[in-house]
This record gives C-alpha cells, structure tokens and sequence, in this order.
C-alpha cells in the first residue's frame, strides 16, 4: 500500500484554540459570540436544514477526475478517460489528439479566439509545447515552512487531525526553483497535450509547479472564437492554448507547461475525493464563474456578481491609473502583455483587452450580454479588501479595493434571520496580526511586519483574505456586530458542529497551508481539510441527516479542462472544476451532468431558503438549464445556470451511509 | 505560625502585614533574610521569588475567567497560559530575551508582540516602571517607531491590605490604562485597560522556584516565522499591494 493511501483512515480528532488568543483577549476586536442555531426552525424548500460548503484553491475537473470512472449503474462522465484521450494509466489515448494544444504567431492587438490561420499546433519536434517546471514548488524540507522537518514543527496547522499532520512534512520536490521538473516521467519530451503527474518520484503526495491563474489569461488561454463553433459546442471554446500563454504573457513568469497535468484518481491519487465521488454524487459540468483567479471567483460566489471600484460609499470611480489592466501585446513581442493589471472598464470597448470579448459575446447564438455598467472599473483579479480581517478600513495608499456595496447572500440571509457563518482557516490569528499592525502603524498597517513580530499568530498571514466575499462588504465587515457574528475561524466550524449550534448556511475556507493550491499546498492537504470536517459532522448523526456538504474549488488555477464552456457575461464562465455533493439524499456515485457554477450554490440556498436573487443583475437571476437529450452538457436555454436541486433525490429515503468506510 | 507577608512601604520602611485570608495576594512565604538583601541593594530588575496565579477581569468588574500562572526567581519570570495547555513565555531581564515555548511542539520562538504580558510581567523598579517595560518593548519589537512606555504616578492605594503604588500608563502604541505595583514584590499586581477589563495576580505564594522552570529544553528548534510568511507568498491567499 501507497504512503498515499494509508494517510487516509482511522483518524482521531483533536481541537486546539487559537494560538494563545486568550492571551491577548483584552486587546483584540475579535469575539467569541457563537451564533445561535436556529437552523433546525428555519421553514426550508427541502429536508436540507444546513449547507456547508468547503471550497479548496485551484484544481479543475480533468485535472483532479480525469481519469475516473463513476461507480453508480448507468452513470457517465465526461473526462479525459471517456473522451479517449488518455488511457486509465495516464498516457495518451487514442483520441489525445483532441486535447491539441497550439502556439499563435504574434498579433498587433489582444485576442479572445486566435485566428485560426495564426495557429501552430506544439509538436515533440520543431515546435515543442512549453514543458512542466517547479515553479514556486519547495526545494527542501524547512524548520518553519510546509513541508516541514518533522512533525512537531508541522503541529503549527491546527485544523486537520493528528493523524493527516505528517502530510505537511512530505513533497519537497527535491530540486531548484523554477527548473524543468524531472519528477514527471517524460518531462522534456512530453507531447502537446495532458500528461499525468504519477510516477516514481511524483504522486498527489507531492508539491508542484504553479501555473498563472489571471482573467485576460484564462481568457485567451480557452480560445473562444465563434468560427470553431459547433452544434456541440455552440460556444466555439477550443481551450487550446493552455501552455502557449503562460509561456509567452510576461517577460518574467515561469509557469510554462504545468497546466497540462493532471491526477489519476483510479491509480489512487485524490483518494478521499474518489471515494466520496463513488459514494455521492458528482458534478462534471460544474465551472469557476469567474475567468482567472482567486478573489473574483469567490466575490462572484458570495455576490453572482463582480466587484468594482468605488468611493467607500457605493459610487464608482474610476480605479488608480497603476491598476488598470492593457493585456495589448507590448510591440515586437509575441504575447507580452502591456499592463498586467486587476481592473477593467468594460462597459467602454476603447478600454484595451475589452472590444474582443464584448465582440464574440455578441456573435454568440444566444444572448450573452458584458453585464458591465457604465464608468465601472471592475476587479478582475486578486486585490486585497478594503478591510482587514478586524474591520478597519484598509488606508489608500495600500491599493485595496474601497468598501464595497455589493450586496451578498449574507445581506439575503440576514434580512430573513437566517443563520450563517464564513470561517475561514487562521482568521482568529489574522485578526490579531490586524490589531498589531494597526497600532504599530495606522497610516500604513503592515500585516507581513506584525507577523514577524508575533511568530505566536504568524500564521494568521495564511488566512486568505480574498477568498472571503464578506470582507469586501461594508454591511457585513463594516459593522462590528456583524462581523462577530458571521466571520470566523476554521475551529470555530468544528464547534459549532460538535455543539449542534451549526448555522443553516456555513462557508469553510482553509488556510493557505491546506487549501490544496498547488506550489504551496497539495490536494492530500486539502483533502485532510475536508476529512477534519466531515469527520466531525459523522459525529453527530442528528446533525448529519439535515446537512448537505458541498465540496468544490474557487477555480482551475490555470489547469487544462476538456468541458464545455458557456461564456455568460464579460467575466465568465471559466473550466469545469470539481463538485461533490455528500447528502442523505445524494448518495450512489452519481454525476450530474447539468450546466451550473458557482452561482448555482447561490441558487440552491436561495431555493431552499426562499429568497430572492440578490440583486437585479446578478447571476442568480439566471434560469435553470433546459437541455437536448443528446447532449445534456450544453443548455439550450442559454446563459442559464443549475440551482443544483437535481443532484438530490429527496423523494427517496434518506441514506445515512458513512462518508467514507 | 500563621504566615505572614513582608510589607516595604513607600518610603522603605519595612513592615509586615497580617495575611488576609480574603486576599488574592496574600499566601505568602517569605524570607525575611532575603527582603532586607534586597531592600539593601535596591536592584531595579530583581522581584521576590514568587509564584500566582492570573485572572482576567471582565468590564463589570468581576473575575472573567483564568489566564495562567506566573513564577518569578530574581530577573527571570516564566509565564504559563491555559490555551493552549502547556506553552509558556521564559523572560529574563538581565539576558533580555522573550520566547515563547510550546513543549507540544518542541519549539521556542521570540515572544516578540505575541503577549503584552511579555513587557508588563517582569520585574520592574517600583519608583520607574516604565523603565523595565521599556526595554521589555523593545525586546517585543514594539517600540520600533519610537513610542515608550510612559509611567505617571498616581499615588498609594490599599490593595486587601498591602499598599500598592498607582500609574496611569500609556503603551508604545499609545493605549492607555492603569497598573498597580507591588513595592515588596517589585511587580505589576493589577492592571485594568480603560474598558474595565484587566487582570488580578492572584493567590500569590513566596518561595524559591525551580530553576528548571525556566529552562529551554536542549532539543527544542527555534521557530523563525520568515520562511512560513515566505511560503504562503507564494500562494494565492497573499496579495502584495500593487506597486
């Protein structure tokens, strides 16, 4: 057996409270209010009296389910396994051809779908596919960093159980940052296309190069363009330009060929994730709502919408010079983008980058509009909130996006009284980092600074303050009372199960040791995550025969996917990624198969809660999916998104297996 | 015998004071010997040996909940926590270090800002605190853009039977409150932030401490917490300002 597969089972769990915040109680805004269950009462559309959804960092649906095969009698799924493009070992199958990738030859102007006339398709030959590197990926072991030494330096994660802690010792890829990552059978001389990341030297176990994960990127890398539309692909999405954009958008990124990899979860990679998938049910036509990268997928999660600049009350203005984004090729390069920056005027087609998106969106065959309002800068990529993780608004000179007034389902539930909670990994920490920096400097509060001065709480710069929609908003972090309710720690979410005080709508993010983002975390970590939680949960059967765990990522992080993609609007959607959904009533290894992103989570609470969609123009106001019986990837109704209600069978009885055996 | 604790007033008149059986301070076993040695060389950065217990006070006033147990032996002071069970700070003001120690872990880490307790729970001159907590702050890295500890005096103030002498405190970072020190003991005894909350030493035991209290263990690693901060950098939960 596989150090892989024997981390899994049998594992104790054990709680620790926050790094000695009791020490410093009398000096911090954070607070201890638990929020009250009233989950139980609250009058709901289905048995579901709780969601819980966890959502890990950067791996997609090929990238993680490539190469797997669905238990349930009847089910299918879309992969690369079923497409033929690779074999259940990993190489490449008859139909790798599929999975092309291509270089383009250099353009005057940014483009959405390249001509197809400038396309060469990478060859082993004369025009070899930029290669899989470390990029970001740990050299060594170290004292004070995953992985670390030993396991009792490891101890600093509090929020996976003993038993998963020597997993943050393991995986140091053994060689320098940034070089051709010869851990990879055949790196050097992979061919175009998808390659395994399994070997001898390389499993699930290990960390790995990274890849950029911004909106213009993904954009260009999906090659959409309208002429390579079909009837099975009304979107003419050819995602075919995957390692040529990384290789080419920036003079200094080092990402080259490592979007290609990808998982084998029948040879016992993501193992947890497999057995859940074969116990439960699956999406395989799920997608990140966002194109690019970590902080607009959950804004778009926690809003169906995307953020903009503002004034700190809720007006536009246009966002600093510094920050606005022209992915125009910088002259005499092949792909060098001009500025790449987190903000874009979309609404204006002067604006650079812009006219070809707004341009194919109206070629579509359905009606997709921008979605982009007049003089509105929007955040396309990762910018800090406004505020910080103890509610002070964030000064000006640190670029972080200005209060936002975007309304979120936060604001939904709260309006209704029903209970909620975002608990993210390392925030008590965070939020105590917070209250240092700001008294040792509030013109200019510097969080990296106060945890160098306070390794007890250091690793609350691992709470992830973008992946927390709430923290934009100046009705939920502005407000103290709210702020003390709603926002808090992963531990806080193992209480709150083990003392049946669980809100009817709970968010889990780990920290950026478990997140399962690749280079700095890997998907046995995050994995361990989710254990920690559904192991609490198996605890509590009461508990457990009311709750539906989703389990999903904030996006691909840049991962090659062969799914169908339905652009909705200017910013998405983006590849499939993984959702999983564990119920009483989603058991028997399903996959769904129905179009839906992250916005369908919102929809599922607002169905089973009975609330409205969150604004006028956000995406929750979307239909569900109607579909032809010959292809139930694609809707015909489109832009439409799944409310999710179908991945449940709640005519049926209630099936209380374990989460895993 | 009943015991009985050593008062040094105000002005170093020594006398003793009847135990008060309601006292938080009181259970004291001194040495008589060894208060006039002291009172005699008048060491600024030398307490009593000692040992108590710390509570923490609510808003209203009343005992919140416990925070720990702090033992004292000449210029060394280690401070226990209840959560997480079994850390403990060592300081020493004449070595003039701060660290953290997490047994669980085998690791010891700087203290720096990790506790104000740090800078306030050490020996410190009854007429000057400010003094000690100073180089205390300095030691937590937090007075690095200048700020001190600012002492005012207040007065003498009965604390259940002893005399305590009364600042009005101003932090490096410019928060203010109050502490009450002991002149035998030579240490803060109560402390209260403006909002009412603080802390009480309680059921405060004179006597000789170990020295293996405040000993590192040989084996234990140094936490440095640059390489974590590095790593997560890299990650997508660490967003650098734009330049």
């Amino acid at each position: 057996m596989s150090p892989v597969t024997e981390k899994k089972w049998k594992r104790s769990t054990a709680l620790c409270s926050s790094l000695l915040s009791i020490s410093l109680s009398l000096f911090s805004t954070t607070s201890g209010i638990a929020a009250s269950d009233a989950a139980a009462a609250f009058k709901t559309k289905s048995p579901i009296k709780h969601v819980i959804i966890l959502i890990g960092e950067n791996r997609g649906l090929d990238h993680t389910f490539g190469v797997y095969k669905p238990k349930g009698k009847g089910q299918t799924i879309s992969n690369l396994l079923s497409k033929g493009i690779v074999n259940e070992d990993g190489t490449p199958g008859p139909n790798f051809k599929l999975t092309q990738q291509y270089s383009v030859a250099p353009q005057k102007l940014y483009y959405f779908g390249a001509p197809n006339s400038a396309k060469m398709p990478y060859n082993t030959t004369t025009n070899i596919m930029p290669q899989p590197n470390t990029n970001g990926a740990p050299s060594a072991q170290s004292a004070t960093g995953a992985p670390f030494q030993n396991v009792t330096e490891a101890s600093v994660e509090k929020d996976i159980e003993p038993g998963d802690v020597q997993l943050l010792t393991t995986g140091a890829t053994g060689l320098p940052l940034g070089v051709l990552d010869t851990r990879i059978p055949g790196a050097g001389s992979l061919p175009p296309g998808p390659f395994v990341l399994q070997g001898p030297d390389i499993s699930d176990d290990d960390y790995t190069g990274d890849t950029t994960h911004r909106f213009f990127q993904a954009a260009q890398q999906q090659d959409c363009n309208i002429q390579n539309a079909t009837a099975a692909n009304p979107s003419g999405c050819l995602n075919d330009l995957f390692p040529f954009v990384m290789a080419t958008y920036s003079s200094s990124n080092k990402s080259e060929g490592n979007e290609m990899g990808f998982y084998n979860a029948e040879q016992e990679e993501a193992s947890l994730l497999k057995t859940l998938a074969d116990r439960f049910t699956l999406s395989d036509n799920f997608h990140q709502s966002f194109l690019g990268g970590t902080g607009a997928n959950h804004f778009m999660f926690g809003t169906g919408d995307a953020a903009f600049w503002s004034d700190g009350n809720g007006n536009a203005t246009p966002a600093p010079a510094n920050q606005i984004a022209n992915p125009n090729p910088v002259a005499g390069t092949v792909n060098q983008y001009t500025a790449d920056n987190n903000f874009t005027a979309c609404a204006d087609v002067s604006q650079p980058g812009v006219k070809p998106i707004v341009d194919y969106l109206e070629n579509l065959p359905y009606d997709a509009e921008p979605n982009c309002k007049e003089n509105h800068y929007y955040m396309i990529d990762n910018t800090n909130p406004g505020y910080l993780s103890n509610g002070t608004v964030v000064p000006a000179v640190q670029g972080a996006l200005p209060p936002s007034p975007v309304r979120t389902i936060g604001d939904a539930l709260n309006e209704k009284n029903i209970s909620w909670g975002y608990f993210g990994g390392a925030y008590n920490d965070a939020a105590i980092l917070s209250n240092e920096a700001v008294a040792s400097n509030p013109a200019n509060p510097n969080l990296t600074a106060a945890a160098e001065t306070d390794p007890a709480h250091a690793v609350g710069i691992a709470y992830c303050q973008i992946c927390n929609p709430f923290q934009y908003a100046t009705s939920i972090m502005g407000n103290a009372t709210q702020r003390a309710a709603h926002i808090k720690d992963t531990s806080d979410l193992i209480t709150d199960i083990q003392k049946n005080t669980l809100p009817a709508v709970s968010i889990g993010k780990p920290d950026g040791l478990l997140d399962g983002h690749p280079s700095t975390s890997k998907i046995d970590l995050f994995e361990a995550y989710v254990q920690n939680v559904i192991d609490a949960l198996e605890a509590k059967p009461q508990l457990k025969a009311d709750t539906a765990v989703f389990i999903t990522w904030d996006e691909a992080g840049g991962y090659y996917d062969s799914g169908y993609i339905q652009p909705i609007d200017f910013f998405g959607d983006g590849p499939r990624i993984p959702l999983l959904v564990l119920s009483p009533y989603s058991t028997g290894s399903i996959v769904n198969h129905s179009y839906a992103d992250h916005v369908s989570l919102l929809k599922f609470i607002e169905r089973n809660w009975e609330l409205k969609p969150l604004t006028d123009r956000s995406r929750d106001n979307l239909p569900n999916p109607t579909v032809k019986k010959s292809n139930l990837y694609v809707p015909t109704n489109s832009p439409a998104l799944d409310d999710l209600w179908d991945l449940f069978d709640f005519s049926a009885e209630p099936n209380l297996q374990p989460y895993t055996e | 015998m009943a015991p009985v604790s050593p008062r040094m007033g105000l002005a170093g008149v020594i006398r003793f004071a009847p135990k008060s059986n309601s006292s938080c301070f009181m259970i004291r076993k001194f040495n008589i010997a060894g208060v006039l040695i002291l009172a005699v060389l008048g060491s600024p950065a030398m307490a009593q040996s000692f040992s108590a217990g710390l509570v923490t006070i609510g808003a209203s006033g009343g005992q919140a909940g416990e925070l720990g147990k702090v033992r004292v032996a000449g210029s060394k002071v280690r401070i226990d926590t209840l959560a997480p069970q079994g850390d403990f700070f060592v300081l020493d003001t004449i070595a003039k270090s701060a660290y953290l120690v997490r047994p669980g872990q085998h690791l010891f880490m700087d203290a720096m800002q990790s506790s104000l307790w740090t800078q306030l729970l050490v020996p410190v001159d009854p007429v000057d605190p400010c003094a000690q907590w100073q180089v205390m702050a300095k030691i937590a890295g937090a007075a690095q853009n200048g700020g001190e500890w600012r002492c005012t005096r207040l007065g003498e103030e009965m604390l259940v039977g002893l005399t305590a002498i009364k600042y009005r405190l101003v932090s490096p970072g410019g928060t203010e409150s109050t502490g009450w020190i002991d002149p035998h003991l030579k240490f803060l005894i109560k402390f209260r932030a403006d909002d009412g909350t603080g802390i009480d030493m309680v059921s405060t035991e004179e006597g000789p401490q170990a020295e293996s209290l405040f000993a590192i263990p040989a084996h234990y690693s140094k936490f440095d917490p640059k390489q974590l901060i590095e790593r997560i950098k890299q990650s997508d939960v660490w967003v650098e300002p734009p330049k």
